[in-house]
């Protein structure tokens, strides 16, 4: 062990850590090889992210040694460690959008650089060894995700990182961003970098990863190189039993025609028209940024929209704002959970009452004993897994959270349920539930509009999809029947058509 | 071994939720020892004054933190509303009068309500500007409107004995002032923590993007908020020229920034969302007897604003050591 160089860059031995009410970490060890990808999967709520943040200093752990490069890592706050070499590229990535992408490298540092010019010359020299070719003097928020997340890697290697940890980093790229990931992760591996990869999605986690760890509920459960693993044992491990299937069937009692929305024009959709039936769960395919999310939230009465016509059960509905929406039958989950979906400070259970006011209302005085009732039911019918009804939103994890969520709506039990990335960032089991919760709205005889970047989800849940290119519907097919390749190239607007 | 650490960790956790309790209480005993008169009669009456109109302010400023957002206007409402109100005594009378005074605070609050949110102005920082440049447009008003010069009670031939009894009558044994204290108190903290418009403040104050798509009116919580701030800051107003006797179209100067001073010190969180009224009586308290206390300990008016201003910053520092 004493040796200049051991063989593990990073050598973990019983790591605790505990916040009010949770053992998020529980004689944690872990070793990461030199020169190695060693992915972590688990579950949301597992640890990683607990981990992780213990590793860059964002948190303290309780107990337990850190050996990093040789040196045993007690105290430290996330700027020491990153000079020490070990970087984190977050999955909402840390940029500042206001400027360029050079400055963002260096930030902080213009000075060692000897002011600007040298800070580009040297910003353009690292995106060049990494293959990238985004110009230094461009605005981060002219950046895709994948440029983005070049210019987090390129400021990792600026530090000279000689570990560098990925959180999620595929959860908003396209999948030829992701060829580019591939290249780069080999390139860093050439250099003598080690890379935790933390991801939810096995297929990457096979392509990429030389070993792999599973933590799960505060542990790690087995560390084992990549081709010791089958896929199954991996799932299996993950969440501590079997799943059969990825997903549920769909459901079957498609009716009448419930919702129809004629011509919605935006700057950035083009007369936009549809309809959806009872029981039908519609998907939404198209690339980020096609307009998908655009649709949904004109639909609901989040952006100001002109001009459209909105028919439930053939009668006209005025819908001017949320509210309005909410009260003509709309439910929405939106894409952003932390941001858009909670109020991460409160409880558990004026995040689930939020939508429902009214119902533990009177005379305008909130009934306590109704709300708790209220909160308590949808905790238990959609087992979320949570200490108290009064514990903080964001105390737990993403799948909980995201239950949250949908049982705030289901309260008021909506009509046409929009859900906006439903299962982003939540693990495997936690999706499985999230997917027959869906089928079973739609059984009851409400109607779901369902967008997703993971398209097997959507054409594996949807009994028909849309597929919107540059913010027009290009075609309109039933998945069970059509082949994936054909409602992909719709989608990236290669050819239209019916089906 | 853990469960002793835990019990610490909630201790410590309480003791600096209520910092502010331990805070007067260390101050009573501290200038009671140091200078006598501090428990004087004649002092404590002099307390009770100083707490009268900041108070009224301050409850008011609280569903406007609460709600996320913040309303530097509140000085401007006061020198509007004073110069106003004691002037329409001698021709109206005092019943029309005061009530005229406070619908003009309501005014001003809706005004300021429906310029934010016609710029669409979402962050506290807006909110800000919008309401300091209000808050001129308020004192420039009340200028214009008394041309400049104080108004006095002596001059007002005509019957002015409500707002005498404001300003110095008692009911039993507490201050009519106290009293209306006590009466607002109540109903704001009703408001507050019982009603579903309260309830709607604070998921506002938490998350307005959140709020909104739950199809909660924000709109409305924003409203509510600057209505209930300015229609407080009138009170405060009538309070405060009732018990000095004059109204000057300055007289409501500094008023917002101890407002704000007392509603973060008694621990309401700038971040929107939690706090309560009864923190913000706590928090005046604190600001009321350290400054009676320094006022005793003979230090200058001008090392008392570096005080405050320290005692500021604490608070958000220890505030933000909460969130984290």
């Amino acid at each position: 062990m004493d040796t200049v160089q051991s063989e593990y860059i990073l050598s973990i031995k019983d790591v605790s850590k505990s916040f009010p009410g949770v053992r998020a970490l529980d004689r944690v060890s872990l070793d990461v090889r030199r020169g190695t990808v060693h992915g972590i999967v688990g579950e949301n709520g597992a640890g990683k992210s607990t981990l992780m943040k213990i590793l860059s200093g964002v948190y303290q752990k309780d107990s337990g040694t850190i050996i990093f490069d040789g040196q045993i890592i007690d105290h430290t706050t996330p700027h020491e460690s990153m000079k020490r070499g070990l970087a984190i590229i977050y999955q909402e990535l840390n940029l500042v959008n206001t400027m360029s992408v050079g400055e963002n490298i260096f930030l902080g540092r213009f000075r060692e650089m000897k002011g600007m010019r040298g800070t580009h010359a040297k910003a353009k020299e690292l995106l060049e060894n990494i293959g990238s070719k985004v110009s230094t003097t461009k605005l981060v928020s002219d950046l895709s995700v994948s440029e983005k997340q070049m210019v987090e890697i390129a400021k990792a290697l600026s530090f000279k990182s000689k570990l560098i940890i990925m959180d999620e980093p595929s959860s908003s790229l396209t999948s030829e961003e992701m060829v580019e990931l591939a290249k780069i992760i080999r390139q860093l591996k050439e250099q003598g970098i080690s890379i935790i990869y933390i991801s939810h999605k096995l297929d990457e986690i096979f392509e990429f990863c030389d070993i792999v760890s599973v933590m799960r509920d505060g542990h790690v459960i087995d560390t084992k190189p990549k081709s010791e693993f089958t896929r199954n044992e991996l799932i299996m491990k993950m969440i501590g039993r079997t799943i059969e299937n990825e997903y549920p069937e769909r459901p079957r009692n498609v009716g009448d025609t419930l919702l129809e929305v004629r011509s919605i024009n935006t700057r950035k959709l083009h007369d936009v028209s549809f309809t959806i039936r009872k029981g039908e769960i519609l998907g939404l395919v198209g690339l980020v940024g096609a307009g998908r999310t655009e649709i949904v939230r004109a639909l609901f009465g989040a952006d100001k929209v002109r001009g459209h016509k909105v028919l439930i059960d053939g009668k006209p509905v005025h819908i001017r704002n949320p509210k309005d929406a909410k009260d003509a039958g709309f439910g929405f989950i939106p894409e952003d959970r932390k941001f858009q979906g909670l109020v991460l400070p409160f409880s558990v259970e004026s995040n689930i009452s939020m939508a429902s006011i009214p119902r533990f209302t009177k005379f305008g005085f909130i009934r306590k004993s109704l709300e708790k009732n209220i909160a308590a039911q949808q905790v238990k019918s959609l087992s979320i897994k949570t200490p108290s009804t009064r514990t903080a939103v964001n105390n737990l994890s993403g799948g909980n959270q995201q239950k949250c969520i949908v049982g705030r709506w289901l309260e008021i039990s909506p009509k046409i349920f929009i859900m906006d990335e439903p299962t982003r960032g939540i693990d495997v089991g936690a999706k499985y539930e999230i997917y027959t919760l869906m089928k079973e709205i739609a059984e009851k005889g409400g109607a779901i509009i369902l967008i997703s970047s993971e398209l097997p989800e959507v054409l594996n849940m949807s009994n028909r999809v849309l597929t919107i290119f540059e913010g027009r519907i290009t075609g309109e097919f039933i998945p069970e029947t059509t082949p994936a390749d054909r409602i992909m190239s719709a989608a990236l607007g290669i050819v239209g058509g019916e089906s | 071994m853990e469960e002793k650490k835990s019990v610490l960790k909630a201790g410590a956790s309480m003791l600096r939720d209520y910092l502010v309790l331990v805070m007067i209480a260390f101050l009573v005993v501290i200038t009671a020892i140091i200078e006598p008169k501090f428990l004087s009669g004649s002092n404590l009456v002099n307390i009770m004054r100083q707490f009268g109109p900041l108070i009224m302010v301050s409850l008011g400023m609280t569903f406007v933190i609460i709600g996320g957002f913040i309303d530097l206007s509140v000085a401007g409402t006061i020198n509007l509303v004073a110069v106003v109100t004691i002037s329409l005594i001698q021709p109206l009378g005092q019943l029309p009068a005061l009530l005229i005074g406070l619908a003009l605070g309501i005014v001003c609050g809706t005004l300021n309500s429906i310029l934010i949110l016609s710029s669409g102005a979402l962050t506290q920082a807006e909110a800000l500007f919008i309401t300091f440049g209000m808050s001129t447009v308020y004192s420039a008003l009340a200028l214009l409107y008394s041309h400049g010069s104080t108004m006095h009670f002596w001059d007002i031939s005509a019957s002015k004995s409500v707002f005498e009894a404001i300003g110095g009558g008692n009911i039993g044994f507490f201050s009519v002032s106290f009293v209306i204290f006590l009466v607002l108190l109540a109903i704001l903290w009703i408001f507050q923590s019982k009603t579903a418009d309260g309830r709607a403040i604070c998921l506002t104050g938490g998350n307005k993007t959140a709020a909104r798509l739950s199809g909660i009116q924000i709109s409305r919580s924003i409203v509510e908020i600057y209505v209930i701030c300015g229609f407080m800051a009138a009170v405060g107003a009538i309070v405060l020229f009732s018990r000095i006797t004059t109204a000057a179209p300055v007289i409501g100067a500094g008023y917002e920034t101890s407002a704000i001073l007392a509603v973060v010190v008694g621990g309401t969180t700038l971040k929107g969302g939690k706090g309560s009224v009864l923190r913000t009586v706590m928090g005046v308290l604190l600001v009321v007897l350290m400054s009676n206390c320094l006022d005793l300990l003979g230090v200058s008016s001008y090392m008392q604003y570096a005080v405050k201003g320290a005692i500021l910053m604490f608070a958000i520092w220890l505030d933000n050591r909460k969130q984290a």
